[in-house]
């Protein structure tokens, strides 16, 4: 039974994967310090925290937003990094060269894991833009910069919040901007540090205490301007979270013009200066809106006062239309019969002159046929006349040889008494008159007979 | 519908200053343009007096004087249900 109990012992499948070893674990762990420094050497960046030494070396974490690693520097490569008095302090953002290291600890003393920096130094503006260049790009391609410009800012709250220095212009010029825009309503101010390593953490724990506050409609987050170094915790991650995900405005100004931090970039709006956050936090120029307010009353009054008399002018001429449009037609309708009359005038007067012409050129002929031979009867009748006239006219007479007696009034002297009373006496022949005198009696028959003869 | 229930759907039409005053726009716009018939004219005036009347109330909460509170003061109050 025994023997056959040893042998189970020997031959027992051992328990677990089917691995090499086991090995010495003190075998191993210089096994592992051998490959740990034969990896590649590197520079890291990170804030220090947590710094402590021994009697040869300092011990600090070097972190940021997605973790960290312990590291360790001999005093003598620390003294030689040159570092100014104090450098390397909890908050530093350092930059440090080395590769990882184990130590294998012995029969008393313990194991570790660090990075063995060989050199050290503070964190330049070129080594700082360069991280805040990657957590940009990080931060914008999980669409952190877009969620907060997605939030509706209310034109006037009544009540924003402010995160800043307790003492400081930023402070003051807040208030300035607020006041320049004719805005009195409350803030609510929650205090934070704003530039050393605990100014991250506080302004992201004072966001979030004012966003839990139902009446606080924006929060601005404000400090003055400063090196890139001095404006590093506006440019933190976990506050760049955090500000991203709330559900309330949040408008910064943080540094100058030039100064672009992280959180400029998920904020809702980003401002140059404390004055402009306030016109971004309250984005209605009350004083201006006052007298806008005031212009719409008028115009309301305007509106309903006018609304009856306006229309009056309408409703008189609506009341007029039927009437107008009568007289309308009544005027088409004595224009037409005008039209119509005029044309069957015109049609008969023309007729009518038709006729007349007519009838005056068949008279004319009638007339000129009748008139013919009377005419000319009374042209003979006429002539004759005119011959007898001629014929009994003095002067007709005296061509045949007769002449006149006239008196010395040029009255003819038709007797012979006459002429002998006359005594004097003109005689007038056809082509004159000569002077003779009477002188005798007339014997009454001689007288006769002598002008009988005479004749 | 009753005064009140009247002055509750007007608030809720009225939720913010930059609503009522859109909308006041769009009144003063239509009167203005002469096109509102007589009965449209004075509804819309009714509804631009009430809109005036809010816009008024919420510009002279802001218009009073600055209030200052600290953070944690106000968080106490809240927390004492003061406010």
């Amino acid at each position: 039974m025994d023997g056959e109990a040893i042998s189970q012992v020997e031959v027992a499948p051992r328990p677990g994967p089917d691995l090499p070893g086991p090995f010495g674990v003190g075998r191993y762990a210089r096994k592992l310090q051998e490959e740990m420094r034969r990896r590649a050497r590197v520079l890291l960046i990170g804030e220090v925290t947590g710094v402590g030494r021994s009697k040869v070396q300092a011990y600090f974490e070097l972190r940021d937003g997605e973790g960290a690693v312990p590291c360790a520097i001999w005093l003598d490569d620390l003294e030689k990094a040159g570092l100014p008095a104090g450098g390397l302090r909890d908050g530093a953002e350092v930059v440090v060269a080395g590769g990882p290291d184990y130590y294998p600890g012995g029969g008393q003393a313990s194991p570790s894991f660090s990075f063995r920096a060989t050199h050290v130094r503070l964190a330049g503006e070129g080594d700082l833009l360069a991280r805040l260049e990657a957590l940009r790009k990080q931060l914008k391609a999980e669409g952190l910069f877009e969620l907060q410009k997605q939030l509706a800012r209310p034109l006037l709250p009544k009540t924003i919040g402010v995160v800043t220095a307790e003492s400081g212009a930023a402070r003051r010029d807040l208030l300035a901007g607020l006041e320049r825009r004719g805005w009195r309503g409350t803030v609510v101010w929650a205090f934070a540090p704003v530039q050393d390593r605990h100014a991250a953490p506080a302004i992201a724990a004072a966001i979030q205490g004012l966003a839990a506050q139902p009446q606080v409609e924006a929060i601005v987050v404000t400090r003055g301007g400063g090196s890139l170094a001095d404006l590093w915790a506006f440019c933190d991650e976990t506050l760049c979270r955090t500000v991203a995900m709330l559900r309330v405005p949040v408008v910064s100004a943080v540094g100058h013009e030039r100064d672009s931090t992280l959180i400029d970039d998920v904020a809702a709006v980003a401002c140059s200066t404390p004055t402009h956050a306030a016109e971004a936090a309250v984005p209605l120029d009350c004083l201006a809106a006052r007298g806008s307010l005031g212009r719409g009353v008028a115009s309301l009054r305007r509106a309903a006062e006018g609304a009856i008399p306006a229309r009056t002018p309408h409703l008189v001429a609506l009341a007029r239309g039927p009437a107008r449009a009568l007289r309308r037609e009544q005027l088409a309708l004595n224009q037409k019969t005008r039209e119509i009359r005029a044309a069957s005038e015109r049609g008969i007067a023309e007729r009518l002159g038709f006729q007349r012409r007519l009838a005056s050129v068949v008279l004319e002929r009638a007339r000129r046929r009748a008139a013919g031979p009377e005419l000319e009867r009374r042209r003979e009748a006429l002539r004759q006349a005119a011959v007898a006239l001629r014929a009994h006219e003095p002067e007709r007479t005296l061509e045949r040889g007769y002449a006149l007696v006239e008196g010395a009034d040029g009255e003819p002297v038709t007797s012979s008494a006459d002429a002998v009373a006359a005594a004097r006496v003109k005689l007038r022949f056809a082509d004159g008159r000569v002077a003779a005198t009477i002188d005798s009696e007339p014997p009454a028959a001689d007288a006769e007979a002598s002008e009988r003869d005479s004749r | 519908m009753s005064a009140n229930e009247r002055e509750q759907s007007t608030r809720a039409e009225f939720d913010s200053y930059e609503v009522a005053v859109e909308r006041l726009e769009q009144i003063i716009d239509r009167l203005d343009s002469g096109q509102a018939g007589l009965r449209e004219t004075l509804d819309l005036c009714g509804e631009g007096r009430e809109l005036v009347t809010y816009c008024a109330a919420e510009l002279d909460a802001v218009g009073e004087g600055l209030k200052e509170l600290k953070l944690d003061e106000l968080a106490a109050k809240l927390d004492a249900g003061a406010v």
